[in-house]
Parts: structure tokens; C-alpha cells; sequence
């Protein structure tokens, strides 16, 4: 068996009590959620914690509600299964429920959580190991050591973002809020990255996910997930693109907004979307001609690297086709793409 | 009567002259002795086991590719709290290996390590965590060596020996070579019309059972040692023991609980089985170690990597001439079974074709990585891959279709191959032919919308070999039966079934001789204390002489019962008939007893009953030195037609259906002998499309865990079409043979030749990942007139009218 | 190290644990319940499925400590359940494996029945899609998934008055390869023939 090393569990009933838990304990105080990525790395001894700040005792985390704005309010613990299953959802933010419903396979969905996924820690092949094995290797940048395997001579980590639903949210234009010592925040998804594979987040010590608040999504928008990965089911995104189109009322894109995962250490936004599409429709002649050049420009701005496993230089051929797919997908109110 | 004469038509086990026995258990689907046990959670594996004042081991492995050990210090983790004991490579010298002659392995590193994760301490605690604290407080002082990863290298480079060998000091890191001729070679391609040689690649595969190994050791107060372990080879496993704990053998008894996935994986002595039992001896406590998913990558003993180069000739006709190979065998550091590995890459290629002439000529070479061993069709999985596929570039270039290449080459029945194995049945071309019609084959290859295709391939397995590992005469094969007055028949065969149902087999056939229901029959496997010797379950060899044996000790009863009963209605014992829990009169139906009561008349005239049964084989092989290798009494046959859709964007190939014909000579219990056929089938196909080991640039196993080392869930396998053929050996159990194995190898090979009539791009290198799908799609754009892909018209439709 | 009140298979038990343990720990070395088994201890593999309030979750990946409260149910409870459901002998469902040779070396088959009990309470009558989906997050290595998928769409067919169609190897008898000549077969249903090349 992976033993863990030992740790208390503390198993507050409020948000407030959750956070005092984590103050109170320090650094060595850690929330626990679905645990479904935390275990795994507390068996590789990616970290030692003296505490888990449980947050499945609190209800007022979990749920799918209409907020006051007639947005979505959903909870951070709110399993992933419970998202993509949710009509709310799938009506107005379908590219929330695809990359829910693809993330990990049918038990980690019920387990994992949408603030686990969000949250989730960056992945790298040289990270996600046990302690022997790291130690074989002299360790790395991120943990114990001083030296990336992945560029030769990096001096910064480059350990991938891998959370499906980090790009839905953002082109939903999701705010996240936090509940810390200094109170609540609200803080939109974009600006909660780092190009920084060891820490990749802007959260304060003491800070807990509460909830996801998806602003009203207009009457015409449609979106769509695209998830690239060895198997159909259990694998972490190797290449993860998330789309979404505002139709004005006549039929005609008024927005696009692309967001892409499993590169480096942040989600990234996709550039110049908007302009390739504008004025076009689904139905539209150059609306093929605008999808080619959105994955020729996608591929200019996607440099998978060999951080997680599988052949970068095949991510990096994937990504136009994966965004291509992923843009008619959404155009037609389809998705997700996905080969299984 | 022992089995090891009796062979041929005459052989008990044969059909009864004058028809087709009716068989009352044979050849029906039978519930699994064990599979309700295992369906609510009640059968016993070897980490169910605990034991009153049990401890728990962990070994320390090695973080160097190659290293000398200079010393270990151990005093830090014995004064840790419930640290019981701390072993190294001193306490157990002797080396073994499973092949005699190969004995380069320690229990614990003695000197060196060679691979990273090689064993080299061992600590017996109160409980996994301070046996794991333990292990970080072992001082191991190591003086690293330089390392070689790549076969070619490790041929050439002499600064780098992996094994010293006082007596062969140029042999640098060569684990064993092979070169042998049959027939004339270059005159066959002289008198080809066409020859193609290629170049084919196989990167490396591991077992990945679901469970992890596991031993349990515990010593009686009398001395007697007990092991229970996850092993398919538990008589091995015995003299191994013994040899190297320096222990008679008949103090030792080794037991196999219920067994989760081996496959080939757990057909070596291992480390953790030698450390319990020491363990266990020095600290006076039953010991267990339990390896980590993790540590089962490292003890691999999986598919050897292989750099292939075949060349051969054909005429028009269709009919080979002479096939050449030169094979590059990465060995990893260790030998295994790599003497055997060396022989089938070449010996098991010569069927179900005749080959006029054949030239093989096979390295076995020592790296720096976990060892290789036997995986599922161990050594014959990746020659077979790449002749299938080069006999279909045969068949495009002569403009023939596939199928027919390949029964204008069958070799026939009862018939000879060009390296003198005896081949007795063969069913190849009604595999051919079921595959053929349940693909649609005719009606659609060649002809399905770009990027659609349909591949065939064909192959042939051992059902067991010649070779009992250590040279011996003594049965292959033994069982014993007991007769219980409450009509309750037991069996006691040391045949390991380690899920391919091999105690259900014998249940069937127990039950089917003596005429009894099923259940009044119950067997216990695997413990060398009650059972007779049977060499394990490797090599596909448990149905056809476990199954033999069975036959050989059930008849013996029945004619002891049948006597018996014949004399107490004073009628001749012709006339007294076993079946379905009644013993009767042919002659008077209404002469008729219960099989308790038959049993009890039994023990009154023949006292106590039981008997034993044995089966060994015949002398079989070529006059030559080797010869003796992969010479089997029976060869399987399979056949199997694939369907492939390619994503030319993607590059990624979809297995839609999967038909696989399989001659299992006859399928005692069909249900099963599907299982084994889809089983087998899917790991070929996961071999074919995900599955790669892969050590990195720094002798690291690149991903250890299930995660990363990927095999098809529920939505990445195809449909899997059973097709059971039978050809009803004369030698066989009822005329069974092997199921296990050799429906394997067509798989990858077939999906090869399928993606071909897809999209025209030959896949020569495993696994057929799609970016390798891609770059060769490019390639063939590029070449192509139009400079897009399209289907163009084979050679064969070119040909037809 | 705390004391659990944990409610497994419907027995209330108190077992000392620390914190730090997982429920499949628990269950296997604490309370002796060896039928859920550890095949990579960090959620790659389902062999440790269990349900928890009906559900299916790893339970290498559970605390022990975070289940108080819930309702857990282990394979060693699925056949009670049965029997508090007012049937006899095991879960039809373990019988249908054992019916369609579904179980082969067994060590997946705790958390693969798991998850296919799971699945027929929620979609008593699922398509051969709906089953693959809900097993996907258990590995099976021995048997291609075919004879368990079989096993399920029997069960689910009974409990419906229907018969399923019968699996290829006995759809048809063996190919008697003696005589020569093979069962008069077309090709495979689901085979569709082609309109033409392009």
C-alpha cells in the first residue's frame, strides 16, 4: 500500500470554522475536498501536511442554485458528476457539464469537486511520483530539488495545468469567490493563474473556494468542450480547449472565446478569435475558412511541452484540430469532442 | 498406469473408436469452481491473509541503473521502534534463476545493482509505515557505474558489464545468441519471384495484473516453512526456496491462494518470496510483503523490446520459399527465462505455413532496465508481428488476397515443420475461414470508405513444451483423487490456476469420467504439501497435461468402481454405466444405484480408494541442440480478422470488431475458453495501441503506475467475437489443447494489415501510436501524385477482372 | 488514532483508526473485510470500489475518517442487500457473472460489481454504451470486458422478462475442423456490407 504519513482531520461545519482550522494549524493545514488529487499526492509525499481541513461538512459549499443576478451559483464542493448531470447546467453553460462529465472516469466524479478540479495541483511526469522514484532522479524544481527535466536548464516550472474545468469556466466568464481571514472575495477565474508551475494560483494562506458565480450567459451563447487524451476515460487532459459563441439575434457570432489547458503551468485564453469570426455565422461560407484559421493561430500559441505524459510534438499537432472540432461543436450547440 | 507412453490414437484419452462420445460435462458451459467465492468478495488471495503476530516487510531498492555496493549500513533502521529485522544481500548468497542454467539473480544485491528498483535490503517491522521509515534509515554507500540503456550499445560498449562471467570474459553483455539454418535459405530466395525484407520494431510491455505480488511466510515451531504466494509457478518456487535459504525441501511447503492476473508476470522466483521466508526464519514471526504497484513495474519480467529485420521470398503462386530473420532481444538486466525467449523468437515462427527453408539468427542482450521475461505468447508475440505483416506485403506485391496467401501455405496436419516440430492437428483453416465469413472479408476488403479496413493474420501456439525447466523424466503433470464414502470425489492437482479456470477444468473432467453432478466434485490446487508436482501455469501447458493427467487418474477409478460393481451383479463390467450421479446396467435399466452407493461397494471390495494420474510427453524436437525448445505435443491455431476506422486528423485507429478464430482442439468448457480468446485478444490489441514501457533517458521506468502505463478500460476495447474451432487432438484431453496464449498474437499484426487496407500506411513499429500514424500518412501524401490521400486501387483489384 | 462509528453493509461497527487511514485500509486491515482489493492504492485502477450512500467511490481514496454518518456498502454486503430486498441466495447480478464466466482471476470483480450493481439501480435496463460508460473506471485485464458486459445485460434482461441474445461462442456450434467444412454462417449481425468504394 502507498501509506500516507500521518495527519489530523478536522471537520468544520462552516465556512468561518474552516478557515479559523487552517489558520490556526499553518502552514501545515491543508483543505481536503473530493480528495481525489490531494491523496494521490499526499501518497507520493508531494506534501506533508500535520493537517486536513475536511469541507464536505459544510453545506452551504455544495449545491447548483440561480443566484440574485439569475446567474449560477454552484457550490466548490459540488461533485463533478452532480454538474454535468444538472439540466441548469447543461441549458446555459454546456461546456461546464462536457468538461465535468470528462473529467477522470464515473467514480472520480462522483468524489471530485467543481473547487478540487479548479484548484486542482499542476502536473508534470517528473512530479507525480513517489518519493523513490524522485530521489532516483535528484527531484526537481517543484519538489526537493533545484533542476526542471523538462527544459533543460529552465529556471522556472513549467508543470502543467490539467483542470477541465479552468477553461469552461473562463469562457463562461466565471468569478470565483474565496473565503479567507480577510473576509470574502470575488475574483474572475482569469486572474487567479500564475505562469508558475509550483504555485500557479493567487491564494492567500487560509483561503478556501467557496463557490463558482456564472454571470447571466446571453440568450444566444453556445459552448462546447474538446478534451484530448490516450483513453476515453480515467486519463487527465493531454490538450483541453474550451469554446464558447454569442449569437446576436439574427444569427450572427457577436463574440467568440476560446480557453486551453494542459500546456503549461496557466490556463491560457486563445487570441484573435473574435476577429477571425466576426460577422460570420454557423451557417455562414466562410465560416470554415474562419475555423482553419482559428487552429492555424491556436497552434502558433500552444507549445505543449514534455511536462505530463504523452508526445508533446503529437499535443502540439492536435491542438488546431482539437480547436477546430471544438469550434464547430460549439457553433452547432454540440460537443463535447472527445474520441470516444 | 502412468501417461508416459500412452499416446496416439490409442491414448486413453482419445475418442472412443466407433463415434463421437456423448459427453454429459465436456463441452458444456460449467460454473467456475471459485466463482461465486470470487463474485462476493469470499475467495482468498495472498494479501487477505493475516496472521496472528504478522509483520510486515519492505524492501529498499536501488536508485542507480548499475552500481557496485560498497557497504550498507542498517544499525539506524534496526533501532527504530518495531523494526524487527533487516536483511541484505549476505544473508542470502546463492544465486538462482527460473531457467538452471542462467542462475544470475539474488534474493537481495550481493555486490551489485543493476536496474533501477533492483532489491537490495529488506526490513521486517510491526506495521508498513515503520518498515517504510525504515527503509529511508538504511545508509547504502554505492559507487556508480556507467549505465547502458540501448541493446546496440550494450553489444558494443566494453567499459559497461552488466554481469561479470569469469569464464566467458569476451562475452560482454550478451545474454545468449542463437543462429540456426534449416534447409537451404539463399537458394529459396534464388528461386523466390518476389523478396521483401523490412525492418520492425516492438518497444516493450508489461503484465499489469490487478494484483500486486504478495508472499506470506511463517514458520511452524517444528521448523517447517510455510509461503503462501501470488506465484503461477509454486513447484519452482519450492526448489528455489530451498536452494537458497539452504533448507531441505521437504521442510518447505509452498502455497498458492486464489491468484489475481499473472499472465506471466509471476513465473519467476521472486525477491519478496525469498525475503518473507528469511524473514520469517530470523525473526520467529509469519511475515508479509505486499509490492506496491510501483514495484511490480520493477520487477517486470515482461515483453521483451525487439528490433526485428525479416526477409522473404514467395512465387506467384503464393507459396513462401525461405524466410530470414535477425532479431535484437533487449534483455534488461536480468536473464529470466531470456534463454527460452531467445529459442521461441525463432523456433515458433514455423507454423501454421510450411516454411521450405528458414534462417534465424537471435541476440538476447543485458541492459540496465527491469528484466524481461514471459508475457502472454513470451517470445513469439513479436516475430509473429512482424512476419504477419510482411506476409501481407508479400501478398500486395503478388497481388494476392491475404487469406488465400495464407491457406495456400498451410502446412497441412500430421506433418512435420522445417525445424522438426511434429505438428499432429490443425484446424488454421476453418479459423481462416470462420474470420473470413463473419468479417464479411469478401465483400468488403479492399473495397470499405477510406479510412475503413479490414486485416487478417494468422499464428500458432504450444500447448505446454517439451522442456520441464530442470532436466528430469518424472511426470510433466500429476493428480491424485480421493473417493469419500458421502460420495464427494477431491481432486489434488498441483496445477495453478491463476483465473484461467484450470480447477474447473479439472472438476469437469472428474466429474465427467466417473458420471458425477459437478458439484459432488471439489479440488484443491497448488500446495505442495498435499498436491502432486505439476510444473506450474506457463507456456499454455495446464489443459493439455493437467487434463491428461486427470483422465489418466479418473479412468483408473472408474474401472476399480465399474469392476466393482460389475462383480456385485456378477455382469461384465462393460455392461455398468457412470453418468449423472447413477451407476446402472446398460443391459437392465432398472439396475441402478446411486454413485454414493457404487463408491461404497468400491471401498468394500478395493478398501480404500483413490488413485493417482500422470502425464509427460513424448520425445519431440529436432536433433539439434535446442531442437527440444518450443517442440510441443499439440499446437493451437488462430485467425483473426480485425476492422479498423483511422482518423486521418487525429491519426488515431478506432478497433471496431475484432473476430477471433481459435482451434482449441475442444473446448472442454466453451465459456471459458472464450474468455481466454477475448482475453487475449484485448491484450493484444492494448499491446497493438497503448501499451509501452518505457524506461527513460535515465533508467527510469517513465511512468510506474496504472495511470501512466495504460491498458484499455471498458470504453477502449472493441467487440471481441468469439469463434471456438475444433480439430479434436488426438493427444489432447478429449482433444483439447491450448486457449491461453496463442489467441494473442494475430491481434496486432491484423490491425497492422487493417490500417494498411485503410489508408494504405504500413505500421512496422509497436506500439502504433497515432502520431507514428500521422507522420506516415504525411509521408505517403507527399508521395502520392495528387499529393492527397486517397484510396488507390490495390494491387489485387488491379488484378481482377 | 480515533474511534469510528462507521455503518458498513448495514452493521454499525467502532474500529480504531488514525486520521490518516483510508477507508479501504479500514475495511481491510481494520475490520477484516478483504473483499475490496487494492490494486494501485491511488485511484487508477476501481478495484477498491465501494458505495457510500449508494454510490460508487475508491475507497483507497476515502478517509475512513470522512464516512461517519454514511452509509457504506462493500461487496460482502451486496448479497444481504439482496436479501433485505426480499430476495434469496446472492445478488443475481454475482450469479450472472458467475453464469457468463465473467469472472476469471476475480481481483477486479469486488469493485466491477460495485460499480454494475450501482449501475442497475440507477438504469435497470441499460444499453451496452450506458455499461461501458459506468464501468469505465475499472480495470479488468483478464477477460476483455465482454463476458461482464454479457453478465450485466443477462441480469437486466431477466429481471425484465426478456431473454438476451446468446454470446458468440454459443451462438454457433464449434467449427468442427475434421470435416472440413465450417456452420453456415453469414456474416456477423452489425456487419453491414458496403455500398461501394469512393
Amino acid at each position: 500500500m502507498l501509506r500516507m504519513r500521518p495527519f489530523e482531520v478536522v471537520r468544520p461545519t462552516t465556512v468561518e470554522a474552516a478557515v479559523a482550522a487552517l489558520i490556526q494549524h499553518g502552514p501545515g493545514a491543508v483543505p481536503i475536498a473530493g480528495g481525489t488529487d490531494l491523496l494521490p499526492n499526499l501518497k507520493h509525499e508531494l506534501l506533508g501536511p500535520s493537517h486536513l481541513v475536511a469541507l464536505g461538512g459544510i453545506p452551504e459549499l455544495f449545491g447548483i442554485s440561480r443566484g440574485a443576478d439569475g446567474g449560477l451559483r454552484i457550490g466548490a464542493m459540488t461533485p463533478l458528476d452532480e454538474i454535468a448531470a444538472s439540466e441548469l447546467v447543461r441549458g446555459e453553460a454546456a461546456v461546464l457539464a462536457q468538461a465535468a462529465g470528462l473529467v477522470a472516469g464515473p467514480q472520480l466524479r462522483r468524489m471530485g469537486t467543481l473547487g478540487g478540479n479548479v484548484m486542482l495541483d499542476t502536473r508534470c511526469q517528473w512530479y507525480n511520483q513517489t518519493y523513490f522514484w524522485r530521489s532516483a532522479l535528484g527531484f526537481c524544481m517543484k519538489k526537493d530539488g533545484t533542476v526542471c527535466h523538462v527544459v533543460k536548464g529552465g529556471s522556472k516550472c513549467v508543470a502543467a495545468a490539467s483542470n477541465d474545468s479552468a477553461p469552461a469556466l473562463t469562457v463562461l466568464g466565471a468569478e470565483l469567490e474565496f473565503a479567507g481571514p480577510a473576509g470574502s472575495r470575488r475574483v474572475p477565474i482569469q486572474e487567479l493563474w500564475r505562469a508558475d508551475g509550483i504555485h500557479n494560483k493567487k491564494v492567500e494562506s487560509g483561503e478556501i473556494l467557496v463557490a463558482a458565480h456564472l454571470p447571466p450567459q446571453p440568450k444566444g451563447r453556445r459552448s462546447a468542450y474538446g478534451k484530448l487524451r490516450e483513453r476515453g476515460s480515467i486519463d487527465y487532459p493531454l490538450f483541453g480547449v474550451a469554446v464558447r459563441f454569442d449569437l446576436d439575434p439574427r444569427g450572427a457570432f457577436s463574440d467568440v472565446q476560446g480557453a486551453v489547458v494542459a500546456l503549461a503551468a496557466r490556463p491560457l485564453e486563445l487570441k484573435g478569435l473574435a476577429e477571425l469570426f466576426a460577422g460570420l455565422s454557423p451557417e455562414h461560407p466562410d465560416f470554415e475558412a474562419a475555423v482553419e484559421a482559428a487552429g492555424q493561430a491556436a497552434y502558433k500559441q500552444c507549445h505543449p511541452l514534455a511536462n505530463i505524459p504523452g508526445d508533446a510534438a503529437y499535443r502540439r499537432r492536435m491542438v488546431p484540430v482539437y480547436v477546430k472540432r471544438t469550434l464547430r461543436a460549439a457553433a452547432r450547440g454540440q460537443g463535447p469532442v472527445h474520441h470516444v | 498406469m502412468a501417461a508416459r507412453d500412452q499416446h496416439g490414437k490409442s491414448a486413453p484419452w482419445s475418442p472412443t473408436p466407433g463415434g463421437e462420445p456423448q459427453f454429459q460435462v465436456v463441452g458444456t458451459a460449467q460454473r467456475k469452481v471459485d466463482g461465486l467465492a470470487k463474485a462476493t468478495g469470499q475467495a482468498l488471495y495472498t494479501d487477505d491473509i493475516r496472521l496472528p503476530g504478522m509483520l510486515h516487510a519492505k524492501i529498499l531498492r536501488s536508485p542507480h541503473a548499475h552500481a557496485r555496493i560498497r557497504s550498507i549500513d542498517c544499525s539506524a533502521a534496526l533501532a527504530l521502534p518495531g523494526v524487527h529485522a533487516v536483511l541484505t544481500g549476505a544473508s542470502m548468497p546463492i544465486k538462482y534463476g527460473v531457467i538452471p542454467w542462467t542462475p544470475d539473480e539474488n534474493a537481495l544485491a550481493v555486490d551489485k545493482v543493476r536496474f533501477i528498483g533492483d532489491e537490495v535490503a529488506a526490513v521486517a517491522a510491526v506495521d508498513e509505515e515503520t518498515a517504510n521509515e525504515a527503509l529511508k534509515r538504511i545508509r547504502v554507500d554505492y559507487e556508480v557505474l556507467p549505465a547502458v540503456f540501448a541493446p546496440e550499445e550494450a553489444l558494443t560498449r566494453t567499459d559497461v558489464q552488466i554481469h561479470e562471467n569469469p569464464e566467458k570474459p569476451g562475452r560482454g553483455n550478451l545474454s545468449k545468441h542463437v543462429r540456426l539454418e534449416f534447409g537451404d535459405v539463399e537458394q529459396g530466395f534464388a528461386s523466390a519471384d518476389v523478396v521483401v525484407e523490412g525492418r520492425y520494431r516492438f518497444h516493450g510491455t508489461t503484465h499489469a495484473p490487478i494484483e500486486p505480488h504478495c508472499a506470506v511466510a511463517q514458520v511452524a515451531p517444528d521448523g517447517v516453512l510455510t509461503l503462501w504466494s501470488a506465484t503461477q509457478i509454486t513447484h519452482y518456487v519450492h526448489r528455489a526456496l530451498a536452494r537458497v535459504l539452504e533448507l531441505p525441501e521437504s521442510q518447505i511447503r509452498v502455497i498458492q491462494p486464489a491468484l489475481g492476473g499473472a499472465f506471466g508476470g509471476k513465473s519467476d522466483p521472486f525477491a519478496l518470496e525469498f525475503c518473507v521466508a528469511k524473514l520469517a526464519l530470523v525473526t520467529g514471526r509469519p511475515v508479509k510483503m505486499l509490492w506496491t504497484r510501483e514495484e511490480v513495474f520493477y520487477a517486470h519480467r515482461g515483453r521483451h523490446p525487439m528490433q526485428l529485420a525479416y526477409k522473404t521470398g514467395i512465387k506467384r503462386d503464393g507459396r513462401l520459399t525461405a524466410v530470414d530473420a535477425k532479431i535484437l532481444i533487449d534483455g534488461g538486466a536480468y536473464s529470466s527465462f531470456g534463454l527460452v525467449t531467445t529459442y521461441y523468437s525463432g523456433q515458433l515462427l514455423t507454423g501454421p505455413y510450411d516454411f521450405p527453408a528458414y534462417r534465424y539468427d537471435s541476440t538476447r542482450v543485458f541492459t540496465n532496465k527491469p528484466p524481461c521475461g514471459p508475457k502472454r505468447g513470451h517470445g513469439s508475440v513479436q516475430p509473429r508481428f512482424a512476419f504477419e505483416v510482411q506476409l501481407d506485403e508479400l501478398c500486395e506485391r503478388i497481388g494476392m488476397d491475404p487469406i488465400e496467401v495464407r491457406r495456400r501455405n498451410w502446412h497441412g496436419e500430421n506433418t512435420q515443420t522445417v525445424n522438426g516440430q511434429r505438428i499432429t492437428s490443425s484446424g488454421f483453416l476453418q479459423c481462416l475461414e470462420a474470420v473470413e465469413r463473419a468479417s464479411g472479408w469478401k465483400q468488403r476488403r479492399g473495397r470499405l470508405p477510406f479510412g475503413r479496413g479490414l486485416g487478417v493474420a494468422g499464428s500458432m501456439y504450444i500447448s505446454g513444451t517439451n522442456y520441464p525447466i530442470y532436466p528430469n523424466k518424472m511426470p510433466q503433470a500429476g493428480i491424485q483423487l480421493k473417493v469419500d464414502r458421502s460420495g464427494l470425489v477431491m481432486a489434488f492437482t498441483g496445477g495453478n490456476d491463476i483465473g484461467q479456470g484450470s480447477s474447473t477444468l479439472v472438476r469437469s473432467i472428474v466429474a465427467e469420467e466417473l458420471g458425477l453432478d459437478p458439484r459432488d466434485v471439489r479440488v484443491l490446487a497448488a500446495d505442495t504439501d498435499l498436491c502432486p508436482v505439476d510444473l506450474g501455469a506457463y507456456s499454455s501447458r495446464v489443459t493439455f497435461m493437467v487434463g491428461n493427467a486427470t483422465i489418466d487418474a479418473a479412468r483408473k477409478l472408474r474401472r476399480l468402481i465399474q469392476g466393482a460393481v460389475a462383480d456385485s451383479w456378477q455382469v461384465s463390467p462393460q455392461r455398468v454405466f457412470m453418468g449423472r450421479g447413477e451407476v446402472f446396467d446398460l443391459e437392465d435399466r432398472s439396475r441402478r444405484i446411486s454413485t454414493r452407493e457404487a463408491f461404497h461397494i468400491a471401498e468394500e471390495r478395493h478398501d480404500t480408494l483413490g488413485s493417482t494420474g500422470s502425464y509427460n510427453t513424448p520425445t519431440l524436437g529436432g536433433d539439434y541442440r535446442g531442437g527440444t525448445i518450443g517442440a510441443s505435443p499439440a499446437y493451437s491455431f488462430t485467425a483473426h480478422a480485425v476492422e479498423v476506422q483511422v482518423d486521418t486528423e487525429t491519426g488515431r485507429i478506432r478497433v471496431e470488431n475484432c473476430w477471433i478464430a481459435h482451434d482449441c482442439g475442444r473446448a472442454i468448457n466453451p465459456m471459458l475458453v472464450a474468455g481466454q480468446m477475448e482475453g487475449s485478444a484485448y491484450m493484444g490489441i492494448a499491446e497493438a495501441l497503448m501499451e509501452e514501457h518505457d524506461i527513460n533517458r535515465h533508467g527510469l521506468h517513465a511512468g510506474p503506475s496504472l495511470l501512466d502505463y495504460r491498458i484499455p478500460t471498458s470504453v477502449d476495447t472493441p467487440e471481441l467475437h468469439a469463434l471456438i474451432v475444433e480439430s479434436l487432438d488426438p493427444e489432447g484431453p478429449y482433444g483439447a489443447k491450448e486457449a491461453g496464449e496463442g489467441p494473442l498474437h494475430p491481434a496486432l499484426p491484423a490491425i497492422s494489415n487493417a490500417v494498411f487496407d485503410a489508408v494504405g500506411i504500413r505500421l512496422r513499429e509497436l506500439p502504433f501510436s497515432p502520431g507514428k500514424v500521422l507522420d506516415l500518412l504525411e509521408q505517403r501524401a507527399a508521395s502520392s501524385p495528387s499529393g492527397r490521400l486517397h484510396r488507390t486501387p490495390s494491387a489485387l483489384e488491379e488484378a481482377r477482372p | 488514532m480515533r474511534v469510528l462509528r462507521l455503518e458498513i453493509n448495514g452493521d454499525h461497527h467502532e474500529v480504531g483508526a488514525p486520521d490518516h487511514w483510508t477507508l479501504l485500509e479500514v475495511l481491510r486491515y481494520g475490520l477484516g473485510l478483504t473483499g475490496s482489493k487494492q490494486g494501485c492504492d491511488k485511484g487508477d485502477c476501481g478495484a477498491c470500489t465501494v458505495h457510500v450512500n449508494g454510490r460508487p467511490v475508491l475507497a483507497c481514496m476515502t478517509l475512513a475518517v470522512l464516512t461517519e454518518g454514511a452509509r457504506i456498502t462493500t461487496i460482502e454486503g451486496l448479497a444481504g442487500e439482496h436479501r433485505r430486498r426480499g430476495g434469496a441466495g446472492v445478488d443475481p447480478l454475482q450469479d450472472a457473472f458467475d453464469r457468463c464466466g465473467a469472472l476469471q482471476c476475480g481481483f477486479c470483480q469486488p469493485g466491477m460489481l460495485m460499480s454494475a450493481r450501482a449501475l442497475l439501480e440507477r438504469e435497470p435496463d441499460p444499453s451496452r454504451e450506458q455499461i461501458r460508460q459506468a464501468l469505465s473506471g475499472n480495470l479488468c485485464r483478464c477477460t476483455g470486458y465482454t463476458q461482464i458486459f454479457q453478465a450485466i445485460e443477462l441480469c437486466a434482461a431477466e429481471r425484465a422478462g426478456r431473454t438476451p441474445a446468446p454470446p458468440s461462442w454459443s451462438a454457433q456450434p464449434p467449427w468442427d475442423a475434421r470435416s472440413h467444412s465450417a456452420p453456415d454462417a453469414e456474416p456477423a449481425p452489425g456487419v453491414s456490407l458496403p455500398q461501394g468504394g469512393r
